[in-house]
């Protein structure tokens, strides 16, 4: 059904046919580990692949099933595998093709989890990165070695606020027979369908704007279904026989969805990330209003920017719709309904002014997430981003002043009213 | 087959669609019909009117006290009120135990009095007194056995008989003993209530309450209530309920156990003035106790030579038991009744039926019984 509706409806019945047996309208929260099996035949044919079916809730699950259907046909992908967070996607995500001795480039723009992954985590296993400035198209290229196996970046950098030239991106990416990974978590697919650039992979934290409520952690790998595995040889966990699953080639069993199941099959089965059903089912709650949130944010943040750019307390304002954006012309590309609702903006007085407001506001919560349905700020040069060091705060746009906002759906003027009292307190910081 | 294959396997199913094999969550609204003509044709329509998450739960309940049928309310005292709601009417009458919930009473003298129902609040634990407060009137018998606070035991089947000379229904709290341990309809009540909040929960997570009718004219009336007022159980609820009856027998035995050792513990301690658990021989009903139940519960009472003001100091003092309402969990609780469970039974009722101001309630968990003694050798000793 995904190819004939629209993406509001999508949003509300991707992957959920009503339940059989009562008719029940929301999708049941099956909160079980197992399956009873009708034979062994079935048993021992869902084990190896050979059929579809429940076996094991780490493995898959009805209502978290239900979730990555709904994703996968918003994203327009072939399949998708949701993880217990959305670190676990990308740690996933990434580990399900590359090994030891593989590498990585990178934007230098990311949430400081990713960097922190690339940077310190995946070395001890053999896979190192290069990270580039995602506004240099070219330097993704010069950046490419021999065992190059995967181009990662996010669309809008996190939390510098550059966009990246996915079309641009992608071309090199193709014509290397690399597949090219964005985290979409600040655009989510009402924003930008990336595979719709060139894109292979996508993956995002639904914690953020997908779920939006700030209830629930969650991940999510999308597979395209637009990368040719079989091309070269450089990706053997695709295209080699699997041993473990009775020799089954996953290249040649599930074609286009055979990287999400590589994940299924060995991330969910042997690592064990799992999206709990409960969480699938709040997601799911989220996601029925996907579009109708995310106009909203915009609105307030276009709002919110007129507001921040004339205020006195305001040193600067940082976001890709504005027209100063160095950005602004790949936003208006990519991202025609507005670049998503994350501002940074410096206040006056630099690290103690910031810290005064931050402490002074009272609606907008300070605390460590993005795309709640509640304003958020932080200060991400102590918080977010404090285990990356001096140089790679440079490189990933952030300064000492900078406060990063995610704006909620409250009434802009109550935002508004509240950030006054920050900026008055930031003043007489500033002033004295 | 026995009790506990019951509690884990009645009332569920695997999933047919999946094979799940827990009930899955319902938790939706409505329910899509497959054509006019084939309205309710799978059983459901609107959530308020019957849950497949809710109704595992309704079968399960139904089997563990062997009646016909159950509907699950959105806590002990809406299943207490759609009792009453069920069988009583304008002008009628009911005789409630002397000793029973303070919601219970609560419900009695300030709500349902004020549609006109009369109630008689009679001493269970003498049929004769029960008996003696039958009118012309009387539709309802309400036992609680034991009953909170003073574990005061009524007899289920002389009632039942006094109740089926009147022309009555007798209902049954047996939220205290659970069918596991007491069995009201097969001593001829008619319904058996529980807050499942308590034993059938077990876990302190969730409020709930079930009726479970012997027939299914009395369980259709208690239907019709639920469904008519509303007030529901949630498939979350449900759900998390049916994963705490699957330990009942298992939490009840050692909870017991428990009981019975502090019982005993406190009966010798030289600062307690007194102790009431229906497992002890000094128990007033032990008797009563010892035959119409196979066991004896985890609730008991007792009081502090000083009384109140010792008490308090007590429940002040002591570790590990949590000073809070609620019973029958796996945590041990400590509660006050006559300020917190009972405070809206009048002082002179309290009095009259035995509930006194030094009475500190235990409600014994599950932890290492050595602990919970110790616990309150200490708070004690600070008395």
């Amino acid at each position: 059904m995904s190819h004939f509706y629209h993406f509001d409806t999508l949003s509300l019945h991707a992957g959920q046919t009503v339940d059989s047996e009562f008719g029940a309208r929301a999708t049941p929260i099956y909160q079980t580990t197992s399956y009873v099996f009708p034979d062994t035949d079935t048993a021992a044919s869902i084990f190896n692949l050979e059929r579809g079916g429940h076996a094991y809730s780490r493995i898959t699950n009805p209502t978290v099933g239900v979730l990555e259907q709904r994703i996968a046909a918003l994203e327009g992908g072939s399949a998708a595998v949701c993880t217990a967070s959305g670190m676990a996607a990308t740690f996933c995500a990434i580990t399900a093709i590359l090994g030891q001795g593989d590498h990585i480039v990178a934007s230098s723009q990311m949430y400081g989890g990713n960097i922190s992954l690339m940077k310190n985590t995946l070395p001890r296993f053999g896979i190192t990165t290069t990270f580039v400035d995602p506004t240099d198209v070219e330097g993704f290229h010069a950046a490419l070695q021999d065992n190059t196996r995967l181009v990662y970046g996010e669309l809008i950098g996190n939390p510098g606020l550059d966009i990246l030239d996915l079309e641009g991106v992608a071309a090199i990416c193709a014509e290397n027979h690399i597949p090219f990974m964005v985290d979409a978590t600040f655009n989510t697919p009402y924003l930008c369908r990336c595979f719709d650039y060139g894109v292979n992979i996508t993956i995002h934290s639904v914690t953020k704007w997908m779920g939006g409520h700030g209830a629930a952690i969650g991940g999510v790998v999308i597979d395209g279904g637009n990368f040719d595995w079989g091309a070269s040889d450089k990706y053997p966990t695709i295209t080699d026989d699997y041993a473990p699953f009775s020799g089954i080639n996953l290249w040649e069993e599930f074609g286009p969805s055979a990287y999400a199941m590589r994940i299924r099959a060995e991330a969910m089965r042997d690592i064990g990330p799992t999206m709990s059903p409960m969480n699938a089912f709040l997601l799911l709650q989220g996601i029925e209003t996907l579009s109708l949130r995310m106009d909203k944010h915009l609105a307030n943040t276009k709002v919110m920017l007129e507001y921040l750019s004339g205020h006195e307390q305001v040193s600067w304002v940082s976001h890709p719709d504005l027209s100063a954006h160095r950005s602004h012309a790949l936003a208006k590309k990519y991202l025609p309904k507005g670049a998503g609702s994350i501002v940074s903006f410096g206040v006056k007085g630099g690290r103690d002014a910031g810290k005064a407001f931050i402490e002074n506001v009272e609606l907008a919560s300070h605390l460590a997430n993005v795309g709640d349905s509640k304003t958020l700020i932080i200060h991400p040069a102590t918080t977010t981003h404090s285990r990356i060091d001096a140089d790679a705060l440079v490189a990933a746009g952030i300064s000492d002043d900078m406060i990063r906002l995610s704006v909620g759906l409250e009434d802009v003027a109550d935002i508004q009213a509240d950030f006054e009292t920050g900026f008055r307190a930031a003043k007489k910081i500033a002033n004295s | 087959m026995g009790f506990s294959t019951r509690q884990i396997h009645a009332g569920v199913t695997p999933d047919p669609l999946t094979g799940s094999i827990l009930t899955p969550i319902y938790q939706t609204t409505t329910y899509v019909q497959p054509s006019v003509d084939e309205y309710m044709t799978k059983g459901f329509t609107y959530s308020r009117s019957g849950n497949p998450t809710v109704r595992a739960l309704e079968l399960k309940l139904t089997d563990l006290e062997g009646g016909v049928d159950c509907s699950c309310f959105g806590t002990g005292m809406a299943a207490v009120q759609g009792v009453m709601l069920a069988f009583l009417n304008a002008g009628d009458h009911a005789v409630i135990s002397d000793v029973a919930y303070g919601g219970t009473y609560r419900l009695c003298t300030k709500v349902l009095s004020r549609f006109g129902v009369e109630f008689t609040f009679a001493d269970g634990s003498d049929p004769s007194a029960v008996a003696a407060a039958v009118r012309d009137n009387t539709k309802l018998f309400l036992t609680e056995t034991p009953a909170n606070p003073t574990m005061k035991c009524s007899d289920i089947a002389a009632i039942s008989e006094i109740a089926k000379k009147a022309g009555a229904v007798h209902a049954v709290d047996n939220t205290f003993l659970t069918p596991y341990f007491q069995r009201p309809l097969e001593m001829g009540a008619d319904m058996s209530i529980h807050s499942t909040t308590k034993y059938m929960d077990g876990h302190n997570a969730t409020v709930g309450g079930a009726v479970i009718s012997a027939t299914m004219e009395h369980g259709d009336a208690v239907r019709f209530i639920q469904n008519s007022t509303g007030s529901i159980m949630s498939p979350q609820v449900a759900w998390l309920t049916l994963q705490g009856c699957k330990t009942l027998s298992l939490r009840m035995d050692q909870q017991s156990a428990n009981a019975m050792a502090i019982a005993q513990y406190l009966e010798a301690h030289p600062k307690v003035e007194q102790v009431a658990y229906p497992g002890l021989e000094s128990f007033a009903q032990h008797d009563l106790a010892k035959r119409q139940a196979s066991g004896y519960g985890a609730m008991l009472w007792f009081e502090v030579k000083g009384g109140l003001e010792a008490g308090k100091k007590l429940m002040d003092a002591v570790e590990i038991w949590s000073l809070a309402e609620n019973l029958g969990s796996v945590e041990s609780l400590i509660t006050h009744p006559v300020t917190m469970t009972h405070a809206d039974v009048e002082e002179a009722e309290r009095a009259r039926v035995g509930i006194i101001d030094g009475l500190v309630r235990l409600s014994a968990g599950l932890e290492d019984v050595e602990d919970l003694i110790d616990a309150l050798g200490k708070a004690l000793d600070q008395v």
